[in-house]
C-alpha cells in the first residue's frame, strides 16, 4: 500500500483573511413608563440610529418590555447570548455597554495563562537533549 | 486582456433554460438523461399541498377566514419568500454586510442563495444553478492552488486536501461561522430546505459505498474528493442540514462571480477559504515508509538511503531513545527519534518522504492569475513526476 491520506477539515482563523464580527444581533428592550428606562429611551432616540449605521453587520431589534428594567441582549455567531441590564444608566454609558457587546466573541470569559495562544507549532522547536553540544557526565 | 462581459452570461445562469442540469460526470455515470437542460419540476402529493381545498369546509365562516388570510398574505402559498421581501429583511442585510459582499450583489440574489431545491423545486427561485457554478469555481481555485503550491503531493493527499478546503463538512462549518441559521420548510428568511427524516439514509453519502482502490480509476470516475459520484439525488425526500448549508456557501460563491465578476470571486475565495488553516503534513499516512523512500531514491538516482544512529541513550534501560538519521551519501534526508531502532528509522523515513512530497516553490503563481489585467507573462510551474509507485 503506498501513501494513504487522512480526512480532516480546515480550521477557521477569523481575521486572517476576512473578519466576521461575532455579534450578529442586538436586542434593545425598554419600558415607556418606568424611570429606570429614561436613559435607554433617550439612547434609542438619539444614539441608536448612528450606531446602526456604523455597524450594518448587526441586526438590531427594539422591543418594549413593560414594567421591567431596560436590557441589551447580544446574540453571537456561536449560538450564545449575553444580556446586560442598563437600568438608570445615561445614554453614554449605555453606548459603552453596547460597544462591549459588539466587541464580545460570545464565549465565556476565560483567564488566559499563557502569553501566546497559537495553533501553529513553535518556531523554535522543542528542546531535545540528544542534539547539540552533548556533554559527558 | 479584454474584460469579459459577465452580465450577458449571468442571465443564462440565473435562468434555468440554458443551464446544465447537473455535473457532466454524474450524467455520464448515472445513465439518466434529461431531455431539457432545466431541472424538472418535481410534483408533490396534492393532499400535502392544500389540505383545506380538498374537502368541503363545514364551517362557512372558517372557510371565509382561510380565504381572507390567503388573500392578505399571498406569500404563504409559495415555498420561498417573495422577491420583494429580501429588501425588507434585516437578517439578510446584516449577512450581506458581515461577509463584506460586494455592493453589486443585490439582496434578492443573496436571498435566493438561501433557498434549497428541496424547499422550492422551481429552478427560477432556488439556488441550484448558483450551487453548480459556485462548486465548479471553488474546486477549480482550490485545486490550482494545491497543485501549484505543492507540486509533488501524492494524489490521495490532494483528494483529501480538496475535501478539507472545499468539502461539504468545511463548507457547512463556514456557514455556521458566518452566522447563518437554518429555517425549516415554510417561511423563514434563512437557509430554507426540507429536512430529511431522521434515520433515513442520506442520499449520496459516500461512506456506504465500497471505496475505489486504484488512484488512476479515482481520477477518471470519481469526484474531486476521490469519492464515487452520487448520481442524481431526489431532493423531494429532503436533504441534511450539512448538505443544505454547504450548498448555500457554494451558491454565494457563484452569485459573487455572476454579479461582481471574477476578481471579486477570487478575492472572496482567498479571504474566506484559503485563509483557513490546514496542516497538509498531518494528512499523510504511510504503511512502509522505508520501502517508499528506497524506491524514491532509486527513481531519482540518489544514492541508496542508509539509516545511521545519530545519538542514543539508555539502550539497555526500559525507556531507550534512539535518534536515527537517514542518509543518502553525504546528505541527510530525514531524522527521527524513537524508542527502538525500527521506530526511529521509520520516523526518519517519514520525515524524509514528507520533506520530498511537501516541496513548495517560492513565489508560486496559479493559472487563474493570468486572467488579471496587466499580468506578467506566464512562466511554467513546476510539474513533478508524481508519487513513487511501489
Amino acid at each position: 500500500m503506498p501513501v494513504q491520506a487522512l480526512r480532516t477539515v480546515t480550521a477557521a482563523r477569523n481575521g486572517v483573511g476576512a473578519f466576521i464580527l461575532q455579534c450578529k444581533r442586538l436586542d434593545f428592550h425598554y419600558c415607556d413608563w418606568a424611570g429606570s428606562s429614561r436613559g435607554m429611551n433617550e439612547f434609542l432616540r438619539q444614539n441608536l440610529p448612528a450606531f446602526a449605521r456604523e455597524h450594518p453587520q448587526i441586526e438590531i431589534r427594539v422591543a418594549p418590555r413593560p414594567r421591567k428594567h431596560p436590557i441589551i441582549r447580544g446574540h453571537f455567531v456561536n449560538g450564545k447570548d449575553k444580556t446586560i441590564c442598563v437600568r438608570n444608566l445615561e445614554p453614554s454609558d449605555i453606548l459603552k455597554q453596547t460597544l462591549l457587546l459588539k466587541d464580545a466573541s460570545g464565549e465565556k470569559l476565560k483567564r488566559t495563562k499563557k502569553p501566546v495562544t497559537s495553533t501553529n507549532d513553535s518556531v523554535r522547536g522543542i528542546w531535545s537533549p540528544y542534539h547539540g553540544d552533548l556533554r559527558g557526565v | 486582456m479584454k474584460r469579459l462581459q459577465l452580465h450577458r452570461w449571468s442571465s443564462s445562469v440565473l435562468s434555468p433554460r440554458a443551464r446544465t442540469g447537473s455535473r457532466v460526470q454524474q450524467h455520464l455515470h448515472s445513465g439518466v438523461r434529461h431531455q431539457s437542460t432545466a431541472s424538472p419540476l418535481q410534483s408533490e402529493a396534492s393532499s400535502q399541498e392544500e389540505p383545506f381545498l380538498e374537502e368541503a369546509p363545514v364551517d362557512e365562516g372558517l372557510a371565509r377566514h382561510i380565504r381572507s388570510i390567503r388573500f392578505k398574505r399571498p406569500e404563504i402559498q409559495y415555498p420561498s419568500p417573495p422577491v420583494e421581501a429580501a429588501r425588507s429583511s434585516a437578517k439578510l442585510a446584516a449577512l450581506h454586510a458581515r461577509l463584506y459582499l460586494p455592493s453589486r450583489l443585490p439582496l434578492e440574489t443573496l436571498a435566493r442563495t438561501l433557498v434549497d431545491a428541496s424547499a422550492d423545486p422551481n429552478p427560477h427561485f432556488n439556488n441550484e444553478s448558483l450551487v453548480t457554478l459556485g462548486h465548479d469555481l471553488l474546486t477549480y481555485y482550490t485545486s490550482e492552488h494545491l497543485l501549484c503550491t505543492y507540486p509533488r503531493l501524492p494524489l490521495a493527499v490532494i483528494f483529501s486536501s480538496m475535501y478539507a478546503y472545499a468539502g461539504p463538512k468545511s463548507l457547512a462549518a463556514m456557514a455556521k461561522e458566518w452566522g447563518v441559521e437554518a429555517a425549516t420548510l415554510p417561511g423563514g428568511r434563512l437557509t430554507q430546505f426540507r429536512r430529511i427524516d431522521p434515520g433515513a439514509e442520506v442520499p449520496g453519502s459516500a461512506e456506504k459505498r465500497e471505496p475505489r482502490q486504484q488512484m488512476g480509476r479515482k481520477i477518471f470516475y470519481d469526484n474531486e474528493y476521490g469519492d464515487a459520484p452520487s448520481g442524481p439525488v431526489d431532493r423531494n425526500a429532503g436533504v441534511s442540514a450539512e448538505q443544505a448549508s454547504s450548498d448555500f456557501v457554494r451558491a454565494v460563491m457563484g452569485a459573487i462571480y455572476l454579479h461582481a465578476g471574477r476578481p471579486a470571486a477570487k478575492r472572496f475565495f482567498e479571504q474566506h477559504f484559503l485563509s483557513r488553516q490546514l496542516n497538509i503534513s498531518s494528512l499523510f499516512s504511510f504503511s512502509q515508509p522505508a520501502r517508499d523512500l528506497n524506491r524514491l531514491c532509486a527513481r531519482e538516482n540518489f544514492e541508496q538511503p542508509v539509516a545511521k544512529i545519530i545519538s542514543e541513550t539508555g539502550r539497555r534501560s526500559r525507556s531507550p531513545v534512539f535518534v536515527i538519521g537517514i542518509f543518502s551519501g553525504q546528505d541527510k534526508l530525514g531524522e527521527g527519534a524513537g524508542s527502538s531502532l525500527f521506530e526511529g528509522r521509520e520516523r526518519a523515513a517519514v520525515a524524509a518522504l514528507k520533506g520530498w512530497y511537501l516541496y513548495s516553490p517560492l513565489s508560486v503563481r496559479v493559472p487563474s492569475s493570468m486572467e488579471e489585467e496587466g499580468a506578467a507573462p506566464w512562466k511554467p510551474v513546476h510539474v513533478d513526476l508524481g508519487e513513487v509507485i511501489v
